[in-house]
């Protein structure tokens, strides 16, 4: 009796200890999309998780990660900060180490969290600009360009365009009336100061639904330059509004949020020669998407609908988590299994001139820079399909570089 | 049988006035409090920060828009101002050297100030106009924390909580976050269970109910009223500066949006206008049944090998919670306070039904 009992416990362990076994042979690696498809980003946060999907997908087809799958799990936080540290909590206890919110409210909100505990935020393109000082923001990756580094850029492609000298040049900046578009207004304020510009600012209340008073006004002050800060739906009114005030499309320089949804509401002609600060390359001719158009949607294995790839918010997700993955692959080729969010953070910041194959400005991470160098370019709209004006461009490093300094400044001061 | 009202006499004034005359109400007031107090090793860690920590403060605040919405009738949709008001004035003084306790304390004042001087303006009007112009100090705070860079913290509107100090004594553990926002909450539920009974609560119900039938029996309709705003304020003040210390650990002005306002007034309207423990099934319903059906439904989806794309996955919930609402207010449109009330008041005589007869 004894023995059966003996033998029926080490029967146990062995079966536990292959298990265990087994699963650190097949342990995936991690991506907690704590994201909002349900609320206010959702005219985003699709294409993105798809993006995530289908590349994870190409990859784990390839064997992952250096042998490790990759597992992308996506939930909904519907852009309210506390769901947002639910999943995060929740996630975290479940041993996941990289987590990506891509919402500028819960960002902040999982923050303090993520800097307490030691794990890895991804936050491109949302969240504090200034994270991307890696001396303060020591577990925050906002790889991609600030909005201060992509407003100083566009300036940079005006300066260009009038042959080197901004005196006497109007600018106009069209803004919500909230966080998100007043950030870039003291970079403006500064380049404006030294580079003698006119700087007109333009706020429009939330939801931005009217900004009929606003045009007027711009069409009063006939700026040479409009550079938009609006989101989705606020960029169609504009369109209108200008169409009606007779202001030429190509004074218009948007924010990189602007995608095919956005042109095929405005129409796709009407759109003809407004510009954007780009971030990433669109269109479906790179070799990866035409990879997972072939691998993925041409065997229906797509991780969602095939239209949502035609819109460059599906290559922003896509360079997103070329970054993310290829930080994630350096972390395990130097550090090995299992992964540490330190590792990780190693991992990050050896990233050098990757540029995703060319959909990307080459990044380069370094300890002390998580931004990866700000290269932002400006692309015109043809009428069919985007055509770059400029070559990547990291402009005014030195005012950007003070800005994210006296902001990270105030955060290493008070979070002691 | 269950609430045995059998043996209770009222032979004297203090037994007549007492909060819990029936037994079995004062055991589960025990066991209730016993499982608060225990919390910390009764809950998962996830449980009790992200469930049962951010609940009680809403709690607190829900309660504290109940004085106002369910004792005095008073409209309200401004409350979420109110609390980041307190919140705000709360970080700043902290991070100007004051110590916690009266920076809280100060965040609450602050709170009431300003609702006072925007009470005074507001009610003049009643009913409909009176909700509006509430919505108004929503908006203006919205406006004002936006765009004064010295309150929002500048370009990126977060201003991070420094640690909080209990005492010169520096509370970060789990358990000791919980249990200052449990003691928060428990005060502000002793404070409301007391008010009912005092002449400040009776006349509160008598301006709800008809204001100037209130002014003709000596109750100052406008008087009272002020009070319920500011009495009310230090508690939405006071619970947003909780919030920020013990929940959020930074405050940015979406934390207090509008958005939030409307919540608000979702869990004290689900739960039940004045009642106590309504507020806290309303500020669980509100709070935390999203996440929990959307992870149910998540689940289910898993089992049945449905494969359903993010996005539905995510709105399905939605339309689950929203339904859920309807329902609840359908079934008992005084809402799940009144529930717990309808099953107390069933097995108050149960199994002798004829008696209430």
């Amino acid at each position: 009796m004894k023995k059966t009992w003996i033998s029926t416990l080490a029967g146990a362990v062995m079966l536990l200890a292959g298990q265990a076994a087994l699963a650190q042979k097949a342990e995936p690696v991690r991506f907690a999309l704590c994201y909002d498809l349900s609320k206010a980003y959702t005219f985003v946060t699709p294409q993105i998780v798809q993006a995530a999907k289908d590349y994870a997908d190409i990859l784990n087809a390839k064997g992952g990660i250096q042998g490790h799958k990759i597992e992308i799990i996506a939930q909904d936080h519907g852009n309210e900060p506390q769901r947002g540290i639910e999943c995060y909590e929740k996630l975290k206890r479940e041993g996941v180490m990289i987590f990506d919110t891509l919402s500028t409210p819960v960002s902040r909100a999982v923050l303090p969290r993520v800097m307490a505990d030691g794990n890895i935020l991804l936050q491109s393109f949302v969240g504090r600009g200034d994270a991307i000082d890696g001396d303060v923001f020591k577990w925050i990756f906002p790889i991609g360009p600030t909005y201060w580094g992509q407003v100083a850029n566009d300036i940079q492609y005006i300066k260009n365009y009038h042959k080197g000298s901004l005196k006497g040049v109007k600018v106009g900046f069209v803004y919500p009336d909230y966080a998100f578009g007043q950030e870039p207004i003291p970079v403006l304020k500064t380049l404006a100061a030294t580079e003698g510009f006119e700087l007109q600012l333009y706020p429009n209340p939330l939801p931005g639904k009217d900004q009929a008073a606003l045009w007027t006004q711009v069409r009063r002050a006939n700026p040479d330059w409009i550079i938009t800060w609006n989101l989705s739906a606020m960029h169609v009114v504009a369109a209108k509004e200008m169409k009606r005030n007779g202001i030429p499309m190509d004074k218009l320089i948007s924010v990189n949020w602007f995608n095919e949804v956005d042109i095929n509401n405005i129409g796709a002609a009407e759109a003809k020669g407004m510009k954007r600060g780009t971030n990433v390359v669109g269109g479906q001719n790179h070799p990866l998407i035409q990879q997972i158009l072939k691998d993925l949607y041409g065997k229906g294995k797509g991780n969602g609908d095939r239209k949502n790839l035609d819109d460059v918010y599906y290559n922003t997700g896509l360079a997103m988590y070329s970054v993310a993955f290829e930080g994630v692959r350096l972390a395990i080729k130097q550090g090995g299994w299992p992964l540490t969010p330190a590792k990780i953070k190693a991992g990050m910041e050896s990233l050098r001139n990757f540029d995703a194959n060319g959909l990307i400005a080459p990044v380069t991470v370094t300890a002390k820079d998580h931004g990866g160098g700000g290269k932002t370019r400006i692309d015109m709209w043809d009428g069919t399909k985007w055509t770059p004006q400029s070559d990547w461009i990291s402009a005014y490093g030195d005012v950007v570089e003070k800005v994210i300094k006296e902001q990270s400044a105030e955060f290493a001061k008070t979070s002691k | 049988m269950l609430f045995r009202q059998a043996g209770i006499f009222h032979t004297d004034y203090a037994a007549d006035r007492a909060m819990f005359p029936i037994p079995l109400d004062r055991w589960m007031v025990g066991v209730l409090l016993a499982l608060g107090l225990a919390a910390p090793w009764v809950f998962s860690s996830l449980a009790l920060t992200s469930y049962v920590m951010p609940w009680l403060i809403w709690a607190a605040a829900a309660l504290g828009l109940n004085l106002i919405l369910g004792w005095a009738g008073q409209f309200h949709f401004g409350y979420a101002a109110i609390m980041g008001i307190g919140a705000y004035t709360a970080v700043h003084g902290v991070r100007a050297g004051i110590p916690w306790e009266i920076a809280v304390v100060l965040g609450g004042l602050m709170a009431t100030v300003v609702g006072i001087v925007f009470a005074f303006a507001a009610l003049r009007v009643k009913g409909l106009y009176l909700a509006l112009s509430t919505l108004a100090l929503q908006f203006v705070m919205d406006w004002v924390i936006s765009h004064v860079p010295a309150i929002s913290g500048g370009v990126s509107a977060t201003l991070q909580a420094p640690t909080l100090r209990l005492l010169g004594q520096q509370v970060t553990s789990e358990a000791g976050l919980y249990y200052v926002a449990l003691g928060w909450c428990l005060f502000v539920t002793v404070f409301m269970l007391n008010l009912r009974r005092t002449a400040l609560g009776r006349a509160l119900v008598a301006v709800r109910e008809k204001d100037f039938a209130a002014a003709v029996i000596g109750v100052q309709s406008f008087y009272y009223k002020l009070v319920a705003f500011a009495t009310s304020s230090f508690i939405g003040g006071v619970s947003g500066a909780i919030l920020v210390f013990t929940f959020y650990h930074a405050v940015t002005p979406e934390q207090f949006s509008v958005n939030v306002s409307i919540e608000l007034l979702a869990m004290v309207i689900v739960g039940g206008l004045a009642s106590i423990i309504g507020s806290y099934f309303g500020a669980a319903f509100i709070l935390l049944l999203p996440g929990q059906i959307n992870q149910l439904v998540a689940w289910t989806a898993k089992l049945m090998g449905a494969d359903i794309g993010v996005e539905t996955l995510a709105h399905i919930p939605q339309m689950v919670y929203g339904a859920l609402i309807i329902g609840v207010l359908l079934v008992e449109p005084m809402g799940l306070g009144k529930l717990y009330a309808n099953v107390r008041n069933y097995l108050l005589v149960w199994p002798f039904g004829y008696a209430r007869k």
